[in-house]
């Protein structure tokens, strides 16, 4: 790839709309430094991951690198506060000269199939960013089995070919809408009284959080990249995001 | 797009029964009652607007399952709305097999999938469970054309104006519109093995023994069958061939 490339401008974007909600920064999770993460060069891959704590917010993790170069890989994930009712959100975006592979969610934390009210509130209300992006050059299914397990009924993943550049901002345009969705939740959200509910909430956040921590980075991370980042750099990462 | 005859469509029940000889070595019999309904009724039927057949089974000698349903509906010689349906009994927490194949002369709208009957963010094991032999069926059947458009793979929308239905499918589930003949006999091939994947789970199935699991399993997939009945658009045909309330007959076997 040309060393003048542009990638696409993910983390800007992504951080201009996280940053109204003055977020603080989190230095240590659960006894480990995140400080290595900031700014890091392991083996070919250059970048950075931090975390952060908002007002209804457990943690919003971010962060990009680059690797060998040619490959630009970019990840939000933010989790709601325990007390709180609030999805996940997931995102995640790699770069080629070629492609962009994304995929972005908003995750339930209950059986969406179940409670109805959830569905609705939380999932339906984004159907219509769904039924956009369906039109999305290189839709298709997310590729991993683990990753598809966890996703919603809206989930948005695409291989979306670059013919002009103008298509790296179209690939960019489902993450910042749906965080933008996402986001829109967060004045209306209030503490959960229901202790089973809030039980209910935690059983399923634990769930998730279990699985995308042993499996989302090695699954969307090419072997060759995961052995630049070394396995301390992904079990770091994995403390930023989840 | 070829459109294809009336006399040419899918034979779905022969194709699966006496072509594929989905159910060779299984000694099915006939389930004459289902949830307090008598289904003799259901077994072959002629109405107004349409014949067809929906038998539901059960396995001599086992525990293991709510009912086997194969059946055809044939509507106005103009549409075939075909099921297979195997539903595991409320000890097991199998997923349900459903396959609703629609035929008409320019397509079929079909659904197969293999329903989880848990929340699967909430039970990674479920998958690793009974999903590891459909991942590889998954990804070769969802290349058939009509799941795919314009090198798109919509695997995953033809339900898109009902979220319900989308929450009740695996992600392994296929589902499309699909138009040319060659690819209609592709389809029930796909229908078959998943088929069989269900069959080869419920030998291996053990049943529940945690009651809160067996609890959280068993609302879930009674959710499954109450959205079926009640939601699904082909519902609506049947209320009309046979009227409000004689319809549950039908849609508890197809579902």
């Amino acid at each position: 790839m040309d060393a003048d490339m542009q990638w696409t401008p993910y983390l800007e974007r992504m951080k201009e709309l996280i940053d109204p909600l003055r977020p603080d920064p989190i230095r240590e999770w659960q006894g480990t430094s995140l400080a290595s993460a900031r700014e890091f060069s392991r083996g070919r891959a250059q970048g950075g991951f931090g975390a952060w704590r908002a007002d209804k917010l457990e943690k919003i993790g971010i962060g990009s690198f680059v690797h060998a170069g040619n490959r630009h890989f970019a990840f939000c994930a933010v989790i709601s506060g325990e007390t709180y009712d609030l999805p996940l959100f997931l995102s995640r975006l790699e770069e080629g000269p070629h492609q962009v592979i994304l995929l972005v969610d908003i995750i339930p934390v209950v059986d969406s199939l179940i409670d109805e009210n959830y569905r609705k509130k939380y999932i339906e209300s984004v159907q219509p960013l769904w039924d956009r992006f369906a039109a999305l050059p290189g839709i298709c299914p997310e590729e991993s089995d683990v990753i598809r397990s966890l996703t919603s009924i809206v989930y948005t993943a695409a291989r979306v070919p670059i013919d002009n550049e103008g298509m790296r901002l179209a690939a960019l345009a489902p993450h910042t809408e749906y965080l933008k969705s996402y986001l829109a939740f967060l004045p209306e959200a209030a503490p959960v009284a229901d202790a089973a509910k809030k039980q209910e909430f935690s059983v399923k956040r634990a769930a998730l959080r279990k699985t995308l921590s042993a499996h989302f980075f090695k699954e969307v991370l090419p072997g060759p990249v995961r052995e630049s980042l070394g396995n301390d750099m992904i079990e770091l990462l994995n403390h930023v995001c989840f | 797009m070829a459109k294809v005859a009336w006399n040419d469509m899918t034979a779905f029940a022969r194709v699966i029964v006496e072509d594929y000889k989905l159910f060779e070595g299984l000694d099915l019999v006939p389930l004459e009652t289902y949830e307090g309904m008598d289904t003799r009724p259901a077994w072959e039927f002629k109405a107004p607007m349409a014949t067809g057949f929906y038998k539901p089974y059960i396995l001599r000698g086992s525990d293991r399952v709510e009912k086997i349903t194969v059946g055809e509906l044939h509507y106005m010689g103009r549409a075939r709305y075909c099921a297979l349906n195997m539903t595991a009994s409320d000890a097991y927490d199998l997923p349900i097999y459903a396959c609703e194949f629609d035929e008409t002369a320019p397509r079929v709208g079909v659904t197969v999938d293999l329903m989880p009957v848990v929340d699967m963010g909430r039970h990674e094991e479920y998958r690793q469970k009974y999903y590891r032999d459909l991942a590889p069926l998954w990804r070769k059947y969802r290349t058939i054309a009509g799941f795919t458009s314009e090198g798109r793979c919509l695997v995953q929308r033809r339900y898109g104006p009902w979220p319900w239905a989308r929450e009740s499918l695996s992600p392994f589930s296929l589902d499309g519109r699909v138009e040319e003949k060659e690819d209609r006999a592709k389809l029930m091939e796909a229908v078959v093995a998943y088929a069989r994947v269900w069959l080869e789970l419920l030998k291996r199935a053990e049943p529940m023994r945690d009651e809160d699991y067996r609890r959280e399993v068993l609302r879930r997939k009674k959710k499954l069958q109450q959205y079926y009945r009640d939601l699904d658009p082909g519902g609506e045909v049947l209320k009309k061939i046979f009227g409000e309330g004689r319809h549950r007959l039908f849609v508890s076997l197809v579902f």
